[in-house]
């Protein structure tokens, strides 16, 4: 784990899937926040709750990492069961995988997914709790 | 699964719609009694550090998924390809959870306390007002409030 934090840029994110995107793509996710935020400030409440409600059901990259590893996975055990051991690959080099993203946050499909604009949980609820900040929810209780 | 044990399942978290509420309430009250003690003890910095390194359920089931399907496939490549039905009963598993949240070890790990990011990013946030990183936002100029908002989110 030293070891990749020495050669990546993005140490200091605490999100790991973050730190394993590239910074180019990185800014492009948060630019497309942003604009949305911006975009929003102006509008009245009705639409910013609507679009928080988009936000709490937009799949983020967990959930769709976790349908990719078990389609792929679930045909190799099948075609391995059924056709030729040599199927068994499938499901082995895909959960390999899936624990190394589980444990360092990448793995082949992320670079794919992230460049295709798939968010972590963390950045939606950012653009999320920035909606709410302009809503008003977030005010400051006065000091007494 | 009984729909009798499920009361939220309409909740855009999924694994909170499938938890019992029970569990839930315990989570929340656990999150809301330490957002009193970083108030009191104004000690946000290190909360937030914490928070940050938390491992949400998500990552938790994926490790656990990983590692039991590998085992699966390599006791099915060394001894008997019997093993074979682990690993088709963890990516089945997996995949019911991606599109459903339910998933067979949910109550017990909702029980030991594990949250998802939703409820972490809950704790966070509200840290984050407590240490008035919202309050330039309510405050500024109408034309600046988006980018104090973006500001006060920073990741």
């Amino acid at each position: 784990m030293t070891d990749m934090a020495a050669v990546n840029p993005n140490v200091t994110e605490t999100d790991r899937v973050r730190a394993n995107t590239s910074t180019a793509v990185t800014s492009e996710i948060d630019r497309d926040g942003r604009h949305c935020v911006e975009a929003l400030a102006g509008e009245n409440r009705e639409n910013i709750t609507r679009h928080i409600d988009q936000l709490d059901r937009e799949w983020d990259i967990e959930r769709i990492l976790q349908t990719n590893m078990s389609v792929i996975a679930l045909g190799g055990v099948l075609l391995g069961a059924t056709v030729s051991r040599k199927f068994l690959v499938l499901p082995g080099v895909v959960m390999g995988f899936f624990l190394q993203h589980a444990l360092q946050g990448w793995c082949p499909p992320v670079p794919v997914f992230r460049r295709m604009g798939i968010r972590t949980r963390k950045e939606i609820n950012r653009e999320k709790y920035a909606l709410k900040a302009l809503r008003g929810d977030l005010d400051q209780p006065k000091k007494s | 699964m009984g729909n009798a044990t499920i009361v939220h399942v309409s909740d855009p978290d999924t694994v909170r719609g499938r938890t019992g509420p029970d569990a839930n309430d315990r989570i929340d009250q656990h999150a809301e009694q330490r957002i009193r003690e970083a108030a009191a003890d104004s000690d946000f910095d290190d909360r937030l550090d914490t928070l940050d390194h938390e491992w949400n359920f998500e990552r938790v089931i994926e490790t656990e998924a990983a590692a039991t399907g590998l085992i699966g496939l390599l006791l099915a490549a060394r001894f008997d390809r019997r093993f074979l039905v682990i690993p088709g009963v963890v990516a089945s598993m997996m995949l019911l959870h991606a599109l459903h949240g339910c998933y067979p070890l949910l109550p017990l790990l909702r029980r030991i306390g594990i949250r998802t990011q939703n409820e972490i990013d809950a704790e966070r946030h509200a840290i984050k007002m407590l240490r008035g990183d919202f309050s330039r936002v309510h405050d500024a100029e109408s034309e600046r409030r988006a980018e104090e908002a973006w500001r006060a989110v920073h990741l």
